[in-house]
């Protein structure tokens, strides 16, 4: 092998580096190592002329590698390939030596920092020594996209993406599209009606040609990398076929069986054959697998002898589709923290307390009671209804410690939908404060506690609980420093978001990860909100954050965009630095077949064979395999001998 | 409770110990596990069934149908004479 001829690059990163580290010393050190012919430095090697000089060097002096020591290889590692390519050399002979992050912001000491700094800068270059010139992998591009999640963020972001052409399928586990957003009754902060403005969206994507609606389904399985996943989608059985179905409610009529219908959050009850809402879709019924009394038509079967246009069919068994998609987006929603959770609030089990889905569902025109106000005990007009905020919310001692962000303004619009169809009832809200940002939301509250006449009491509620046919509700008044007490005739529960079950589901099937709390967690805080750590996978919505409809809307479409952006490629570049088999050394002992997690290694012909497609360069294959027979490009066992050579000495 | 007023049907079982050869068939297969096998004797020396979770009964009447000595059936209760009775 000819003697490489590597220069060295070293950054001052104004005073971030060159406070704690010796640049110049640097500079001298590297430039008694063997292989560098050239090293400078300079004090912003990322600023044009940096990267100019970089170039003119590299021209001048005919290298063939570069170290640059600077920052953390995920800032500017992108930034010197590109540059390196740019000067005529392959872009991955460009090594990063991180002395920021890992050296200068971690020491005090200057000359214990400058020794780190060489170190650093010296495994760097025998790396270089030994990196080969790669080409990026030309990968192919399937132009078909999975949204997971049908409710107002998969729809959205469905329908952006079909309209700029790209295939869509939408997997949605429900029986119907639509998710919480359907559920609810007005929106704030102008009160349109959600059903409304969600229907015609629903109407369209199932009408829609690139679309295509997955409902009752769950992705099982997701294989593959950006450009080309491959998702296993499970088709749970719902012995009804939508085609035959004419909706025309004989079924439910002779059905036996009754259980909570959990659209309508357990206030009403449904057959164990149904339809989850008039404008479902899929229009078609669903029967319960659960609550039936066995797929026998020996049995029960009075569902089927009723049907007359022969759409039930017990003999439906769950399916399994593979679908080959380039990007996912993942839209999977939120879910209300369970009530049984807050023990000072009766563990769900006081009657006449209800959380906030209940009573959305109590107000809308289509719910549980046709849009009157009625309390679930007795079915009367209540007259004392107090609201609670921050249930769960912002309390990290015992449940969850962030603000779920929408409900200082749903409570604000329970509190204003109540005072319109009860003008002569009480509405009391207690809260911490209210956290109104948002276009027309401050206004909104102003009118509620104004114009319609909510009360807002500034304090939380110690307890709760069933008193002479009310709900005794104790709190205090924090301004003016008294304790309260009401005779509620009902109480509602503002609780706080937490993600969906489907999110932990679908984070653990696509190996993508989750905060603290459980939220899906974005590539980049600030810069990639929008992205996962994994490439080609998209998120929007509440599965990502607490977010209110209009957020959900926007990031839903940027999602899209990102998409759209994706896969408007014909080719998609990989990057090249992956595993390779020394076909000599290899015995076919299978190891790291089993160790890769990307599925990327076969054997052929009693040896080990790479997908370099597939590989990503994790090197769990050559920490597994015995005899080195398969090792990462640019990333060989004597590169990494060399570079820990270069630190310990 | 339910704002909606769809009710469950209800049944009552009979069971006609004399001709029960104890198979257990009516126990296996009701699904909502209304009936168990009692640990009376019946005339025949046989453990019949004896319903064990009446109020659970759905009126299906599948045990009617598999019972090989047609020793059990349901009837279909009166909704209406037992909301009336409950009140």
């Amino acid at each position: 092998m000819t003697k490489k001829r590597t220069g060295v690059f070293v950054c001052h990163c104004g005073n971030n580096i060159a406070a704690t580290v010796d640049v110049a010393r640097v500079v001298k050190e590297m430039s008694a190592e063997e292989t560098v012919v050239y090293s400078q430095d300079y004090v912003y090697m990322c600023s044009d002329p940096g990267q100019n000089a970089v170039i003119q060097a590299i021209k001048d002096n005919q290298l063939d590698s570069v170290v640059v020591s600077c920052c953390s290889p995920s800032l500017h590692e992108k930034t010197f390939r590109d540059n390196t390519t740019r000067a005529g050399i392959s872009g991955f002979t460009c090594e990063i030596a991180n002395i920021r992050e890992q050296c200068a912001w971690v020491h005090k000491d200057r000359d214990v920092g400058t020794e780190k700094a060489i170190k650093i800068s010296r495994s760097a270059v025998r790396r270089a020594g030994r990196n080969q010139s790669l080409e990026p992998i030309a990968v192919p591009v399937t132009r078909r996209v999975m949204v997971i999640g049908g409710g107002i963020a998969g729809i959205q972001a469905s329908l952006d993406m079909a309209n700029a052409g790209l295939e869509v399928i939408l997997v949605e586990r429900q029986a119907t599209l639509g998710g919480h957003m359907l559920q609810l009754s007005e929106t704030f902060p102008t009160l349109d009606c959600s059903q409304c403005i969600l229907s015609p969206k629903m109407v369209e994507v199932s009408r829609h040609p690139k679309i295509k609606v997955m409902t009752y389904c769950e992705v099982q399985e997701v294989s593959g990398s950006v450009g080309n996943f491959k998702a296993k989608i499970l088709k749970k059985p719902t012995f009804v076929d939508p085609e035959k179905c004419n909706i025309c409610d004989d079924c439910t009529q002779v059905c036996p069986v009754v259980v909570p219908n959990e659209y309508e959050l357990g206030l009403t009850a449904r057959r164990a054959i149904y339809i989850p809402y008039a404008q479902a879709i899929p229009a078609s019924y669903t029967l319960d697998e659960e609550a039936c009394l066995g797929l026998n038509p020996i049995r029960c079967g009075k569902c089927k002898d009723a049907c007359e246009a022969d759409a039930i069919n017990y003999d439906m068994r769950p399916e399994t589709v593979v679908e080959e998609v380039g990007a996912i987006v993942v839209a999977t929603g939120f879910d209300l923290y369970p009530q049984e959770n807050i023990a000072e609030y009766g563990y769900g089990k006081v009657e006449d307390v209800l959380d906030g889905l209940q009573f959305e569902r109590l107000c809308s025109a289509s719910g549980a009671t046709s849009g009157h106000v009625l309390r679930p005990s007795d079915h009367k007009v209540p007259k004392d209804v107090v609201f609670i905020q921050c249930v769960g919310s912002r309390d990290p001692a015992q449940h969850c410690a962030y603000c779920s962000k929408i409900c200082c303004m749903y409570t604000a619009k329970h509190a204003t939908l109540y005072k319109h169809h009860v003008p002569d009832g009480r509405a009391y809200v207690f809260y911490i404060d209210i956290r109104s940002g948002g276009k027309g939301y401050e206004e909104f509250v102003q009118r509620t506690m104004e114009e319609d006449g909510a009360i807002y009491l500034r304090g939380r509620v110690s307890k709760l609980y069933r008193h002479n046919g009310k709900v005794k509700v104790l709190g205090t008044d924090t301004l003016t420093g008294q304790n309260v007490e009401i005779d509620a005739d009902m109480v509602v529960l503002a609780l706080a978001m937490q993600p969906s079950k489907g999110t932990a589901q679908a984070a653990k099937v696509l190996k993508i990860g989750r905060d603290k709390d459980g939220f899906l967690a974005e590539a980049h805080p600030k810069l990639r909100p929008v992205e996962s750590v994994t490439a080609g996978i998209f998120l929007a919505g509440a599965a990502q954050g607490p977010k209110d409809i209009p957020e959900t809307v926007a990031q839903a479409g940027a999602a899209a965009a990102k998409v759209i952006a994706l896969l408007s490629q014909a080719t998609l570049s990989h990057a090249p630095t992956v595993a390779r088999v020394r076909r000599s050394h290899c015995t076919g002992c299978e190891m790291c077949v089993t160790a890769c997690p990307y599925h990327a290694i076969r054997l052929e012909n009693g040896k080990a064979v790479v997908n370099e497609v597939l590989c990503e360069g994790c090197g769990s294959c050559t920490a597994t395999c015995l005899r080195a027979a398969i090792e990462v490009k640019n990333a060989t066992q004597m590169q990494v001998f060399e570079m820990i050579e270069a630190c310990l000495a | 409770m339910f704002f909606n007023n769809l009710k469950q049907l209800h049944g009552t079982v009979y069971i006609n110990d004399i001709w029960c050869k104890g198979c257990g068939f009516c126990v296996q297969f009701c699904p909502t596990n209304v009936l168990d096998i009692s640990p009376e004797f019946n005339a025949k020396g046989y453990h019949p069934p004896y319903a064990k979770n009446p109020e659970k009964c759905h009126d299906c009447q599948y045990c009617q149908m598999i019972c090989p000595e047609f020793s059990i059936f349901v009837t279909k209760d009166d909704e209406i004479a037992k909301g009336e009775a409950e009140k």
